[in-house]
């Protein structure tokens, strides 16, 4: 059934889940929210920038959909509150580039790496040209690597020990990142990746490379880029700077996140950026006498910088250092080569995000064996650190606001009563009440009666709902027509007590809960709907026999047919056959022509309660009033257990008649004292018009009456042999002379 | 911080029963709401809750169904019992009757749900120990002789109901550990990792519509 019913879908705005001081929001673009706990500045404002979810509403109580939703919710909640479960922590950290035009390390690297006293708590250290051959350039491979990492490891400060977190290289740019050995469990999400930006914008000659990781609750990420060389190639460099960071990905995680995913960016490299539009010599001079300011204002990167061309949000401390390049090799004298290069700041490090400071930002001239000098800078930076307690407690707490929040956006409603009470109820009058059910809840509600357990409907059949399912949106209402119709196939139930006017009503709610709606009434017994037997045992009116004992005899008789009855006939079916005999018998279309709901109404009561006064009812009323007296009784005139041999046997005259002198006196004497009347009818057929085989037709039905449910389970072609057959049974009994029946009597 | 894609693993389906005003739905809410419902009306019909809880490390999705007390809906509530995986069965300490119809509520439990459910006693109303109608020692040999969990606890002040949800449940994974309790049977109750397409209690619930269409 669900399958087929559409599912709902429903639009939540944020703006209605400002939610518990924050910004809430039940969001389910999963796709935005990173594995990793949604720490980053990226995700939190993708979060903060979608201003309509999608949600699926009516499977959160059933565990179905939202789930991923949930679970970026709690990310979400968490990293809005990360203040409240963090505390910060200053790290130093170390960042070393070099360009070492391709030679090996002959010398020790600590007086670039551990010049100062105190040890940095993080090393990025990253190196160009680590070999300029060309095995290096087309295969990617070089013995260097290991020599210079030998190099690097051996020159880390001494006073601590320290763990490599990862080492990545593409050609002749290498990255490696270290940590004090007492940071390294805090350190989580170690990914790396490479960008080549070279010829044909892959190889990788120039390009750079890149590691990230968090440490405690802060994500970083360390990237070494060689740039476009040249002097007048700076837009090819800015181009360089945009390559990396739109391919750099680390798609380890979903989605994978670039260098703008980060808390903090270390940004670090030979980025070739020149000193132009001014004489070098002039450059040099000013150098010399360590005046950098005025040379500086004609650096290409702070230029760019300044233009927002390049490095757009990256930070850089003061030059307070010679240009790095370019030297004579072994020297510290600028290039002295045909090509005598102006000096320039190739060798940069910049770097991004809140809470750090640069301590540090130098260049190392004693450092001879490359035509660069490396450079490093050291910062201050503060990272978070998570207090256990206080983030279990605020997660428990986020969990259970979600917990209260999913319970609160289960279904709800109200309904105006779960006790729908019916006044008197009788025979053929029905009575309605509505029951409202307003949508007391946050969401649409889909609701439904349904059945209970081992019941086959949801309600009684003298019951009829309407509508038994629908939805009612947040807010609005629904009323609920009740309507309790006591008739033919319900009136004998309720008279022996078999049934009452009771029941109890599931109104379920889609994923949510049910509500059960009682409904009772009291049924005012009538002869229509009581047994043959009862009607001629009592002399007087159904409403002057007491309930008890009215069902007490419903049961007897079900029991044990009665042998001898008051009355050899029902005095019912006597009254109304003795109207129509008396005013019936020339009218036309007796038994063809609908009596008024009002005179039946008449006719029962005036039977029910035994009038003096004489009845005034049109005489199809009172024809009509006869059948339904006839059919509403709990077994049929010719009893169920007849019911097929009678249909065997139709065509058999002889076996009809036997059939009939079988049955019980009260059913036999009501049978044949009936098709002695139509008899009588049908002689009058010049004056009423009435056919025999109408008539034969419509007291076979009612004669032979099919046992309950049976008739929903035939064909109608079936069911048309049957009701000929029924017709030819009752066909004898009009057209012979029955008076030898009668005399067993 | 989990990093799977789903909040939970499984899906267990609670019933609490008991008499009327025993304090079903007063449990329910302190469980899922850490608050007591004072002046709680009458439970009409079927209360729906539902909270994450963690047992060994798993997340587990408690679907609770807190049925009306009212023996004149006892034939009702019948139908909800099946495909629980844990039954709370709960009377009141300080009204001896309700602890009296706990056999009929024990049978009706046995003879509705599979064998695996676990079934935990709460004797509630535990704050009131001065209008004490029923020993512990009492309750707690019932419980034994018919191997039911069993605590006293206190919708109003909240002890023990923490417990009693989280015990049931760590019983049921148990179960579920020691392969007792057959995942794929379609009543145990239990559902592994949420599927599109309907939880465990709602499917009975779709069966019985689906043959109701009078």
């Amino acid at each position: 059934m669900n399958s087929t019913r559409p599912q709902m879908v429903i639009i939540l705005r944020y703006d209605i889940y400002l939610f518990f001081g924050g910004l809430f929001i039940y969001g389910a673009n999963v796709s935005l929210i990173c594995e990793d706990g949604g720490m980053d500045n990226g995700c939190r404002s993708q979060l903060l920038d979608s201003p309509d979810v999608t949600l699926q509403r009516e499977n959160i109580a059933k565990g179905a959909a939202p789930i991923p939703a949930r679970e970026s919710v709690v990310r979400y909640q968490m990293s809005m509150k990360e203040d409240d479960y963090t505390y910060t922590q200053s790290l130093r950290v170390f960042v070393g580039t070099w360009n070492v035009n391709g030679q090996p390390p002959t010398v020790s690297l600590s007086d670039w790496l551990a010049c100062d006293v105190e040890p940095p708590d993080i090393y990025g250290i990253g190196f160009q040209e680590l070999d300029l051959s060309k095995e290096a350039f087309l295969f990617n491979d070089t013995p260097r690597e290991e020599e210079w990492m030998f190099a690097v490891c051996n020159a880390l400060h001494t006073a601590v020990e320290y763990k490599r977190l990862a080492t990545i290289r593409l050609v002749g740019m290498m990255l490696s990142v270290f940590v004090q050995k007492q940071h390294a469990p805090h350190v989580r999400g170690i990914a790396v990746d490479t960008v080549g930006t070279g010829i044909m914008g892959k190889m990788g000659n120039k390009g750079g490379v890149g590691i990230r990781f968090e440490i405690y609750n802060t994500t970083m990420c360390f990237v070494n880029s060689h740039l476009a060389a040249h002097v007048e190639e700076y837009e090819r460099r800015n181009q360089d700077y945009r390559d990396i960071c739109s391919r750099m990905s680390f798609t380890k995680f979903r989605p994978p996140k670039s260098i703008v995913n980060h808390d903090q960016v270390y940004w670090l490299g030979d980025l070739n950026y020149r000193i132009v539009d001014v004489d070098p010599k002039k450059v040099k001079e000013l150098i010399d006498i360590e005046n950098f300011d005025p040379v500086l204002e004609y650096d290409q990167l702070i230029r760019q910088h300044n233009l927002n061309e390049v490095f757009m949000g990256y930070k850089e401390g003061k030059i307070n250092f010679r240009p790095t390049y370019k030297y004579d090799t072994g020297t510290d004298n600028w290039d002295s080569s045909e090509k005598n290069r102006a000096p320039a700041w190739c060798d940069r490090v910049l770097w991004k995000g809140d809470s750090i400071k640069q301590l540090k930002y130098r260049s190392h001239p004693i450092m001879r064996i490359s035509d660069h000098k490396p450079v490093s800078a050291v910062f201050e930076s503060k990272v978070r650190v998570i207090d256990t307690v206080k983030y279990r407690k605020i997660h428990e707490e986020v969990m259970k606001k979600l917990d209260k929040m999913e319970n609160e956006f289960l279904p709800q409603v109200m309904v105006d009563t779960t006790d729908v009470i019916f006044e008197t109820l009788r025979f053929l009058e029905p009575q309605t009440k509505e029951l409202i059910i307003a949508n007391t809840g946050q969401v649409p509600v889909q609701f439904e009666f349904i059945k209970k357990l081992d019941d086959t409907t949801y309600c009684k059949e003298w019951l009829h709902i309407e509508p038994y399912l629908g939805s009612v949106r947040p807010g609005e209402k629904c009323d609920i027509r009740l309507e309790v119709y006591v008739d033919k196939r319900s009136a004998s139930k309720l008279n022996s007590g078999q049934d009452k006017l009771y029941d109890i009503l599931v109104l379920h709610l889609e994923g949510g809960k049910d509500i059960f709606i009682t409904v009772t009434g009291s049924y005012e017994r009538s002869c229509f709907g009581s047994s043959l037997e009862t009607l001629a045992n009592i002399t007087v009116p159904v409403r002057e026999i007491p309930i008890g004992k009215l069902m007490d005899m419903e049961l007897e008789n079900r029991k044990d047919g009665l042998e001898n009855t008051v009355y050899p006939v029902p005095k019912e079916v006597w009254y109304l056959v003795d109207y129509l005999y008396r005013y019936g018998l020339k009218e036309a279309n007796l038994f063809e022509q609908s009596g008024l709901h009002s005179e039946l109404i008449q006719i029962r009561n005036w039977l029910d309660n035994g009038s003096q006064d004489a009845l005034s009812s049109s005489v199809h009323s009172v024809a009509e009033a006869l059948l339904l007296l006839l059919e509403s009784t709990a077994e049929p005139v010719i009893p169920y257990n007849f019911h097929s041999v009678c249909t065997d046997c139709a065509t058999n005259y002889q076996q009809c008649r036997q059939i009939i002198q079988q049955l019980p006196d009260l059913t036999r004497n009501v049978f044949l004292y009936l098709c002695l009347f139509l008899q009588e009818l049908l002689s009058h057929s010049n004056d009423n018009g009435l056919d025999i085989k109408t008539i034969a037709t419509l007291f076979g039905a009612i004669f032979i009456r099919d046992p309950p449910r049976s008739r929903d389970s035939q064909n109608s072609r079936t069911q048309q042999t049957l009701d000929r057959k029924k017709a030819n049974f009752v066909y004898h009994f009009l057209v012979n002379d029955q008076s030898d029946l009668l005399a067993i009597t | 911080m989990s990093t799977g894609p789903y909040s939970y693993s499984y899906i267990f389906k609670y019933i609490i029963i008991g008499d009327m005003g025993v304090g079903k739905s007063c449990l329910l809410h302190q469980f899922t709401e850490k608050k007591f419902m004072a002046d709680c009306p009458h439970t009409i019909g079927v209360e729906f809750g539902t909270r994450i809880i963690e047992v060994s490390g798993q997340k587990i999705k408690l679907q609770i169904w807190d049925t009306a007390g009212q023996e004149r809906f006892r034939a009702v509530t019948r139908s909800y019992y099946r495909g629980a995986a844990g039954a709370l069965m709960v009377y009141d300490i300080t009204r001896r009757s309700t602890y009296n119809h706990l056999n009929s509520w024990l049978t009706d439990t046995r003879s509705l749900t599979n064998p695996s459910t676990v079934i935990f006693l709460i004797g509630n109303k535990c704050d009131l120990d001065g209008q004490r109608d029923v020993t512990y020692e009492e309750a707690k040999q019932f419980a034994d002789e018919n191997g039911l969990k069993f605590v006293e606890a206190s919708a109003k002040t909240g002890e023990n109901v923490e417990e009693a949800f989280l015990e049931t449940a760590k019983k049921i994974y148990q179960s579920i550990q020691d392969g007792r309790l057959d995942l794929n049977a379609a009543e145990s109750g239990v559902q592994h990792k949420p599927s599109h397409g309907g939880g465990g209690a709602s499917s009975d619930q779709q069966n019985n519509k689906d043959a109701c269409s009078c």
